[in-house]
C-alpha cells in the first residue's frame, strides 16, 4: 500500500478533516469510508426511503467536502457532527422543516394507516416491520430524531442531545414519547386492521 | 444489582429493524458522485489538492541544488579579477566552518583539478543554500572559500567567521 494512502488511512478524523479544510480534498475518502454507512443507515431508518437516504448521504458528505472548517474537534468526535448534519438534510430532503415546528406539548399527532392489507405471501416478520417503519414515520420529526438516534443508531443521550441541538433530559422526556406513541399505534393495529377485515 | 427491565414489544421490533439495516450501504452510485465530487474538487483547486507526490519531492531537491550552483557560479564568474585569487586545494588556517558541497559528493571526488578560491560573497548567498541570514545583514559581504573547478563551477563553500 502506498505510504500516502496508509498515512490517510491511519489518520484520526480530525487530521483528515483538517486536511480537507486545506484544500487537500483527497482527505475526504477515507472519512467517507469511515462514516458512509453510519450517515446512510441513519437517514435510511429516519426516511424509510433508500433513495432519500442515498441523496442525502450524498449531500452530506459534499457539505463535508466544502464545509470541514467547520467541524471543531474540541467539541466533540465527527461522526456525531456527521449525523447531526445528516438529520438537517433528511428533514429539508422530506419536507420535515417546513411542515412541523417542535413542540412537546403537541396532543398526540394522527396515527399511521396501519391496517394497510398485508399480501398474504409476506412473512409476518416483514410485515411488522413494515408496521413498524409506517409508525416512525407517523412521528413528528423532533420526536423520530431521538427515536432514530437513541435506538436505532445507538448513540448515547448526550449524543443525541448534542445532534438535536437539546437538553438532555428534552431528550429523555422525546424518547418516552415517541415510545408511547409507537407503543399505542402497533397495540391498536391489529383490531384496527381485523376491523378492517370484518 | 437492579435488573434490567424485560424487553418489551417494541424493543424486540425496534431490534428486528436495527438488525434489518445493521448491513446497509450507500448504492454504488453514491459511491461513484462522492468520488467525482473529490475530483470536481481537485481540478478546481490542485495546488492544494493534495499533498505533494514523492515525484515532486525527489524533483525539488535536485531544483533546489542546481539553483544554487548556478547563483553561486555566476557570483565567482562575475567577480572582479582581484577578488578572486587561485590557489592550490590547501585549506585557509582561519577558515572555522566546514565546507559544504553543492554538487553530489561523487563529482567532487571525480574532480582531480579543483582549487580553493577565496572569495566576499553576498550574505543572501547563504539563503541560497538554505542557511539562515539575518535580513538587516543581508546586503553585507561574508568571506567565503570556495572550492572550484578549472571550469569556474563550484563544488563546494564554507563560511569564513
Amino acid at each position: 500500500m502506498p505510504t500516502e494512502l496508509s498515512d490517510r488511512l491511519q489518520a484520526t478524523d480530525a487530521a483528515l478533516a483538517a486536511r480537507v479544510a486545506c484544500g487537500d480534498v483527497a482527505a475526504l475518502t477515507p472519512l467517507y469510508q469511515r462514516h458512509r454507512a453510519q450517515v446512510y443507515r441513519f437517514a435510511l431508518m429516519w426516511s424509510g426511503s433508500a433513495s432519500v437516504a442515498a441523496d442525502v448521504t450524498q449531500d452530506v458528505f459534499v457539505h463535508l467536502l466544502t464545509r470541514a472548517g467547520d467541524y471543531a474537534p474540541e467539541c466533540g468526535a465527527l461522526q456525531p457532527w456527521l449525523l447531526g448534519i445528516t438529520r438537517n438534510f433528511v428533514h429539508r430532503r422530506t419536507g420535515a422543516d417546513a411542515r412541523y415546528v417542535a413542540n412537546d406539548d403537541d396532543g398526540e399527532p394522527p396515527g399511521p394507516a396501519l391496517d394497510l392489507p398485508a399480501p398474504e405471501a409476506a412473512l409476518d416478520a416483514q410485515r411488522d416491520l413494515a408496521r413498524l417503519r409506517a409508525a416512525i414515520a407517523a412521528l413528528p420529526p423532533h420526536y423520530r430524531d431521538v427515536l432514530v438516534l437513541v435506538e436505532l443508531a445507538e448513540r448515547s443521550y448526550a449524543e443525541a442531545a448534542a445532534i438535536c441541538g437539546c437538553e438532555l433530559n428534552t431528550v429523555r422526556s422525546r424518547l418516552s414519547r415517541a415510545r408511547g406513541l409507537l407503543a399505542r399505534w402497533l397495540d391498536a393495529a391489529p383490531s384496527r386492521a381485523n376491523a378492517a377485515k370484518g | 444489582m437492579v435488573p434490567l427491565p424485560a424487553p418489551t414489544d417494541l424493543d424486540r421490533s425496534l431490534a428486528a429493524l436495527r438488525a434489518s439495516v445493521a448491513d446497509a450501504l450507500p448504492p454504488t452510485a453514491t459511491d461513484q458522485a462522492i468520488a467525482a465530487a473529490v475530483a470536481r474538487a481537485a481540478r478546481r483547486n490542485p495546488q492544494a489538492a493534495g499533498r505533494r507526490t514523492a515525484s515532486d519531492r525527489w524533483l525539488a531537491w535536485p531544483l533546489a541544488l542546481a539553483a544554487s550552483i548556478a547563483v553561486l557560479s555566476f557570483v565567482v564568474r562575475s567577480l572582479p579579477p582581484e577578488a578572486v585569487v587561485a590557489e592550490p586545494a590547501v585549506p585557509s588556517a582561519s577558515a572555522t566552518a566546514e565546507f559544504m558541497p553543492v554538487v553530489p559528493i561523487a563529482d567532487i571526488e571525480r574532480a582531480g583539478d579543483a582549487m580553493v578560491v577565496p572569495a566576499r560573497l553576498p550574505r543572501m548567498t547563504l539563503a541560497q543554500l538554505g542557511l539562515p541570514v539575518n535580513p538587516a545583514l543581508a546586503a553585507d559581504a561574508i568571506d567565503t572559500e570556495l572550492l572550484v573547478r578549472r571550469d569556474g563551477s563550484v563544488l563546494a563553500v564554507r563560511f569564513i567567521y
